[in-house]
């Protein structure tokens, strides 16, 4: 029987991707939100006909609730994280929302850095809950507010949070790993 | 002073993670008073993979068979999905007959999941026979799978920009024949449950969750259309040519279990409908679009979602220009749906979970990545 | 839309008619209809006989493996092979390390020395790492001389880990399982 073939250590990333090529978003809902919010919503774009805003963090609960209750933005698609590090304020939250009423799907980007608490948007949209814990698992980015924030996919003693981009792929919580399923590595 | 044996107490009951009606390996942790379901905690994880994170350190192509091991049932349709975002964020589109012959297959997936549904549904539920029916007609659809990109289960079947293989001699007779026999066999599933009388007693009324509780937990598919929300993504917002077909979208009115069932088997018979439109109009020509050998998108970021058999199945793919993308989220129907299992079963019995577990239609695979 | 969710049948099969002339005799008297159609249980026997008629041997579906073999699809991704010349009997592997780079799980290692003769890359060693691989196919379209190939065969199983790690050896003569049937 030949050798064990070696594992490469596959290249990640470390640094914050480049700018994308952001065309600037107007319609009636950039106005109306814009003359609500004005300077709290830093940027209206839109990717590949894909619309997004920026906000501050402070802001996202009143932004989301005015999407919700004001322009029928009444589905949470999605909650998600992507890790900057880069930046100063390295995490960026993505709220992909849906509206059934006008078929229209919209993005509100927030970011919060390293050990800051964004705030739980959990009231606004029950959706949130699982998806709160997830990012919270993966990132480790808190959540104020948030009725019951523990981790969701890993063990609740597991230390360490996979999708941080420093985070290598073959790292894993070993001492986890022997202490409870009594074997050398999870590898 | 009573007798202490006599105080109803609630109870903590455990519900997997290795009990066979959980499909997979899902705990749920029930709080009971006597038979009454009170309160449920799902404990998921169990099978997280680390999905998202292998996508960061694999090439856009060296992705693509990670994705069919999500929901294994449909894995068709997850291929579908992520090449599509990846296709978006190059600004590329597939070819007429590659996404005619996308559709037939994630079509033919979407039966296949419907028939595994209802066959292990049904065997949660009592009814041992439909099993048998429906893992037999869900072989044929395997077996298409197996001739056309050999492999039944995770079938890397599309690449980006198209198809790896052309379709093989006899594949269009094949489907064809399926399309013809098998709404003779859903008859037959219908005569062994629709108005079975235990069948019925079993799931009306059982595990209600209205168009309102739908939209707040993010429900969607099946689930969403038993409510009564006439809402399908391959009408809503039509991908790979779907706005060219002609097929009805089957909603509910009660968002019971029953309403479930009833919606999930009219979509096995649109779905042969838009196969045989498929079929019929199919294109020639190339089956994969020009793509650079090695895929480098642009600095950039797409959310594409497709109606897979469980929902609205999401990806987020954020590139940095570079050959691995910087990130990967999916968005997984079966994680939120199944976020909604403590308010459809409270006030319901213990029987009545095993029924709403079976209803949500989640793969454990899908959920915990 | 489509009207209320009754039945999602398309047709009434003359199969049906039972409850269909019951209905027609009843139809001014559905009260004692549905009584009586519980009272002689015709929900249930429509179900019986979807399943006694699957009952005949010539519905029978299952296959009988090992006792035979299945035939699975040309197309099939099972063990791999590495692919010799039918007359030359030399590998057609020109040990470029495409399937190496294709492979998500990094799991096929290429071993070659350059011959200073003729300035090309010989194959020495190639290992491929069964216990990882997902078959996915991806080192099989890589490969620019069809020498890597998924083949067939589809019974894999070993009783250790190491036994799924096949070298070059293993991989031109293909696994050798035990054959329950001709």
């Amino acid at each position: 029987m030949s050798e064990v073939p070696t594992a490469h250590t596959p290249k990640v990333h470390a640094h914050a991707p480049a700018e994308m090529a952001v065309e600037t978003w107007e319609s009636a809902l950039t106005g109306r939100l814009a003359a609500r919010f004005g300077g709290g919503i830093s940027r209206f774009g839109s990717y590949l006909g894909q619309p997004f805003l920026e906000a501050r963090a402070d802001l996202t609960l009143d932004v989301l609730r005015f999407l919700r209750d004001e322009e029928a933005f009444d589905f949470l698609v999605d909650l998600t994280a992507v890790d900057r590090p880069g930046h100063a304020e390295r995490f960026e939250l993505v709220y992909i929302l849906y509206s059934f009423a006008s078929n229209e799907r919209i993005r509100v980007k927030t970011r919060v850095g390293d050990g800051v608490a964004a705030p739980s948007v959990t009231g606004v949209y029950p959706a949130a809950d699982w998806l709160e814990r997830e990012v919270f698992d993966m990132f480790g980015i808190g959540f104020a507010g948030h009725p019951k924030l523990r981790r969701i996919l890993l063990p609740d003693d597991w230390s360490g949070h996979p999708l941080r981009r420093e985070t290598s792929i073959l790292a894993m919580d070993q001492d986890w790993v022997r202490r409870n399923l009594g074997i050398e590595s999870g590898q | 002073m009573s007798a202490t044996f006599l105080d109803t107490n609630e109870l903590e009951l455990n519900m997997g993670p290795q009990h066979p009606s959980t499909h997979g390996v899902l705990r749920v942790i029930l709080k009971l008073d006597g038979e009454k379901v009170l309160g449920t905690e799902c404990v998921i994880g169990h099978l997280h993979r680390g999905v998202e994170k292998i996508a960061e350190a694999r090439t856009y192509q060296q992705f693509a068979p990670y994705v069919d091991r999500m929901d294994y049932i449909s894995a068709v349709s997850n291929g579908l999905g992520y090449c599509l975002a990846v296709e978006k964020l190059l600004n590329v589109t597939a070819t007429p007959r590659a996404r005619a012959v996308r559709v037939i297959l994630t079509e033919l997936n979407r039966i296949a999941s419907h028939l595994f549904w209802l066959g292990t549904h049904a065997l949660d539920i009592g009814a041992t026979t439909p099993l048998f029916y429906c893992l037999r007609e869900r072989e044929e659809v395997l077996k298409i799978f197996e001739n056309y990109c050999g492999a039944r289960l995770t079938t890397h079947a599309f690449r980006i920009g198209g198809l790896q293989y052309e379709l093989y001699a006899g594949f269009e007779d094949q489907v064809r024949a399926f399309c013809g026999s098998f709404p003779g066999r859903v008859d037959e599933y219908e005569e062994l449950l629709t108005h079975n009388r235990i069948w019925t007693s079993r799931l009306r009324g059982v595990g209600i969750l209205n168009a309102e509780e739908c939209k707040r937990f993010g429900v969607t598919g099946p689930v969403l259309r038993a409510a009564g929300v006439a809402w399908d993504l391959r009408k809503a917002q039509p991908y790979s040519g779907y706005e060219q077909y002609e097929f009805h979208v089957p909603t509910g009115e009660a968002g019971d279990t029953y309403d479930r069932y009833l919606v999930r088997v009219r979509e096995m018979r649109e779905s042969v409908r838009i196969i045989e439109q498929a079929l019929a109009m199919l294109p020639s020509g190339p089956v994969m679009a020009k793509v650079p050998k090695v895929i480098k998108p642009a600095p950039g970021e797409v959310y594409v979602s497709i109606e897979a058999p469980k929902g609205e199945l999401g990806y987020y793919v954020v590139s940095d220009g570079g050959k691995n993308p910087y990130r990967v989220r999916v968005r997984p129907p079966s994680f939120l749906n199944l976020q909604a299992l403590d308010t459809m079963c409270r006030g319901a019995l213990v029987a009545d979970v095993v029924a709403i577990i079976g209803t949500i239609d989640m793969v454990m695979g899908e959920v915990d990545r | 839309m489509m009207g209320p969710l009754r039945s999602t049948r398309k047709t009434d099969s003359p199969r049906l008619s039972l409850s269909r002339v019951f209905l027609g005799v009843w139809s001014r008297a559905g009260a004692a209809f549905a009584l009586l159609k519980k009272f002689l249980l015709l929900d249930l026997l429509e179900g019986l006989r979807v399943t006694f008629k699957a009952q005949h041997p010539s519905k029978i579906y299952t296959e009988q493996y090992p006792a035979e073999r299945p035939a699975v699809a040309e197309r099939y991704r099972g063990a791999p092979r590495l692919n010799n010349h039918p007359e030359t009997n030399q590998t057609l592997c020109i040990a470029c390390d495409l399937c190496a780079i294709a492979c998500p799980e990094n799991l096929i290692v290429v071993g070659s020395v350059r011959n200073p003769a003729t300035r090309r890359k010989e194959l020495t060693t190639f290992t491929y790492d069964l216990s990882r691989c997902m078959f996915c196919g991806l080192c099989e379209d890589a490969c620019p001389v069809d020498a890597l190939e998924l083949t067939q065969d589809f019974e894999l199983a070993s009783y250790t880990r190491e036994g799924l790690i096949w070298d070059r050896q293993m991989l031109e003569e293909g696994p050798r399982p035990v054959r329950y049937s001709s």
